[in-house]
């Protein structure tokens, strides 16, 4: 790929910052290697309370904050002709050449695409959830998927597992469907300069405590763990409407000084949290690709997730033990890694991870 | 690891791989292995797809392969039931126009109690122990009953007959509409199956139906006669076409088959039209809806894979 013909890429997105997540930081980071790279980036997305308007971020970043306002889960109203001509005008103003829409549920991406192909642009789709097929809601938004992308130029998906979602729910042909993963910023991720004191396990957990990401599983997993090992200690970083469940769990077992919650982290103190710990546990029901185990394998914690969706391909075998969604089997699982936990050493971990290319 | 054996590989053999990226692979080139670490795999392109794909997923695992005949037989509790229906109609508009009146109303109320009794006790043995208990209840309801009636005749004087009809009827096709046909809303002591939301609202739409009926009667104990017939039907008929049900499958055909009868006959006799309208529903129900729904049930596809959510069976 020798071309150094400079594009100009919109990314569009429902979700971006101040909005926090996987998609956002997806698109951030993505943008900032493209600007290194030396091709224009512009975003766009929805006005997020009074922000609207155009804003730069860093690298020369344009973000348009369109001055519409959310609807449902941070999706703007669909109206299907209604974006056209703020679409329109900012593909024309900026002289773009390619167009970037993220993730399935956002009805502002859906829009554009459409708008864009009937301009004639290029479009590029990226799939970042998995989907099932059977529910109302499900059903309404593959059949809108369908139409989106029966267009499009070439559509990329975070894991082979979601690779097969997607052909499944859109019926795009495989060819058309790269899988590029995500990518952690390894620099930013390091594990402590210091091995920590070897009687005590800190298992961490840090994430959304909402059914989706398994918070039901950690109430009957971690008073069972606490009960077989005497010298384990839980921190659970992360709110959520099940934050209640779990506080309930460690009254009922008393276990207030060997669960310590410490409510929502902001990103930034994410690194903090996670090299405080030896083992880092994912209970979720379901991703399409985990960013948050790639993080604590750059940081040197060994995983144990649930085997859902995308996850098995995320980490080769010996840097995450995996188990059914089943509390007894996710014990069994935390058993197997307390007891190779001593042939880990966090430094080599980081750096197979950041050898990742 | 993989990684660095693909380094080595591609040193050694630097021009093979540029020209042979796109030929039978040749047996330098390591395996695709189906995993999101480790970049691009040397010798495959980010969108190759392998023979694997799509080798998890499992199509239609619970769909359930449908037999006429028997989609036939499960539809007939629901004719069954607008037979039922229909019968109860029949009574209140007879009644309305006076071509019966109190007295026989009356003996076909302590008529239907007592055959729903006989059948409930020669159908399920449970239930002949507390004989003494149904007979308290049963008498506490009937007393009630008399002693509210004479609210019943005012409580509608002021509003005209059209809206009386219109309403009575649309909140019998509701009542019809979220009945819960598989089993019975009061059910037996011991039932497994607890009432959802929707049977309870039929039940409730049923009753306010048979109350707006009522209040158009005459006199205390025509209304008396009529409301204890409507609750008593609606109340109890499920539980008694539940037991025979349960009790023998062939005597619930026979059952049903002659009440279809009598009912059609009955509706012949009241108005021919709505006896054409009625016989089209119940060969509709009967018939035409279980080949339509073996028809469709083709197009059924169903897919699970890896990428589902997980379902949690906890306590």
């Amino acid at each position: 790929m020798g071309d150094q013909e400079i594009h100009r890429v919109l990314m569009v997105s429902d979700f971006f910052y101040p909005n926090f997540g996987g998609v956002e930081n997806h698109i951030y980071y993505l943008s900032q290697c493209l600007l290194k790279l030396g091709h224009k980036v512009v975003v766009m997305t929805h006005a997020y309370g009074n922000r609207s308007g155009v804003r730069y971020m860093t690298g020369g970043l344009k973000v348009y904050y369109v001055p519409w306002r959310p609807f449902f889960l941070q999706n703007t109203l669909p109206t299907f002709y209604g974006t056209l001509s703020i679409v329109r005008t900012i593909l024309i103003r900026e002289r773009i050449s390619l167009v970037h829409g993220h993730q399935a549920f956002s009805t502002l991406c859906h829009e554009a695409l459409m708008h864009a192909r009937t301009m004639g642009y290029k479009v590029v789709f990226t799939d970042h959830s998995l989907y099932g097929f059977a529910d109302v809601g499900s059903i309404h938004m593959n059949k809108v998927l369908q139409f989106t992308l029966a267009d499009v130029s070439q559509a990329i998906c975070v894991s082979h597992t979601s690779k097969e979602n997607t052909v499944l729910r859109s019926g795009l042909p495989p060819e058309k469907v790269f899988v590029i993963p995500n990518a952690v910023d390894t620099a930013m991720f390091k594990p402590a300069s210091e091995r920590l004191n070897g009687n005590e396990i800190v298992i961490v957990v840090i994430s959304r405590l909402v059914y989706r990401k398994g918070a039901d599983l950690l109430v009957e997993v971690i008073p069972e763990v606490c009960r077989l090992y005497p010298n384990v200690r839980f921190i659970v970083g992360g709110d959520g409407p099940k934050r209640v469940r779990l506080e309930e769990m460690r009254e009922k077992h008393s276990l207030q000084d060997r669960v310590e919650m410490l409510g929502a982290v902001p990103h930034a103190r994410v690194r903090s949290v996670l090299i405080s710990g030896h083992i880092f546990l994912n209970s979720s029901l379901t991703e399409a690709f985990c960013i948050a185990i790639l993080e604590a394998a750059s940081c040197g914690l060994l995983t144990v997730s649930t085997r859902v969706g995308g996850v098995p391909e995320v980490l080769p075998d010996d840097m995450i033990v995996l188990a059914e969604p089943d509390p007894s089997d996710m014990v069994q699982a935390i058993r197997k890694a307390i007891s190779i936990l001593p042939n880990i050493d966090p430094q080599v971990m980081h750096f197979r991870v950041s050898a990742f290319p | 690891m993989n990684f660095a054996i693909a380094d080595n590989l591609q040193t050694s053999s630097g021009i093979v791989m540029d020209t042979s990226i796109n030929e039978i692979p040749s047996i330098s080139r390591p395996k695709w292995r189906k995993v999101a670490y480790g970049g691009m795999q040397p010798g495959f392109d980010d969108n190759n797809t392998h023979d694997s794909f799509l080798e998890d997923m499992v199509m239609n695992t619970n769909v359930v392969k449908r037999d006429m005949v028997k989609v036939m037989q499960d539809s007939v509790p629901i004719s069954q039931y607008l037979c039922i229906v229909a019968l109860v109609v029949l009574v209140w508009s007879y009644t309305l126009r006076t071509t019966l009146n109190e007295n026989s109303l009356l003996i076909i109320d302590v008529g239907l109690l007592g055959s729903g009794f006989l059948v409930l006790l020669l159908t399920e043995e449970m239930l002949s122990l507390n004989l003494l208990h149904y007979f308290l209840n049963i008498s506490f309801f009937t007393s009630g009953l008399y002693v509210l009636s004479p609210i019943y005749q005012t409580l509608t004087r002021s509003i005209s007959s059209d809206s009386i009809w219109a309403v009575t009827v649309s909140l019998l096709v509701l009542h019809l509409f979220l009945h819960d046909y598989s089993g019975s809303t009061i059910s037996a002591p011991g039932a497994l199956k607890n009432p959802t939301l929707t049977s309870c609202i039929s039940l409730n739409a049923s009753v306010v139906a048979s109350v707006f009926i009522a209040s158009r009667l005459p006199s205390r104990v025509h209304i008396f006669a009529i409301l204890l017939f409507s609750l008593q039907v609606f109340l109890f008929a499920p539980l008694v076409t539940y037991c025979i049900k349960k009790y023998s499958f062939r005597l619930h055909l026979w059952f049903s088959f002659g009440l279809m009868v009598v009912t059609l006959a009955f509706v012949c006799m009241l108005h021919k039209l709505i006896f054409v309208v009625l016989l089209g529903l119940l060969v509709f129900v009967t018939v035409v809806c279980p080949y339509w729904l073996i028809r469709i049930q083709e197009y059924k596809f169903e897919i699970n894979g890896p990428w589902d959510e997980a379902k949690l069976v906890l306590i």
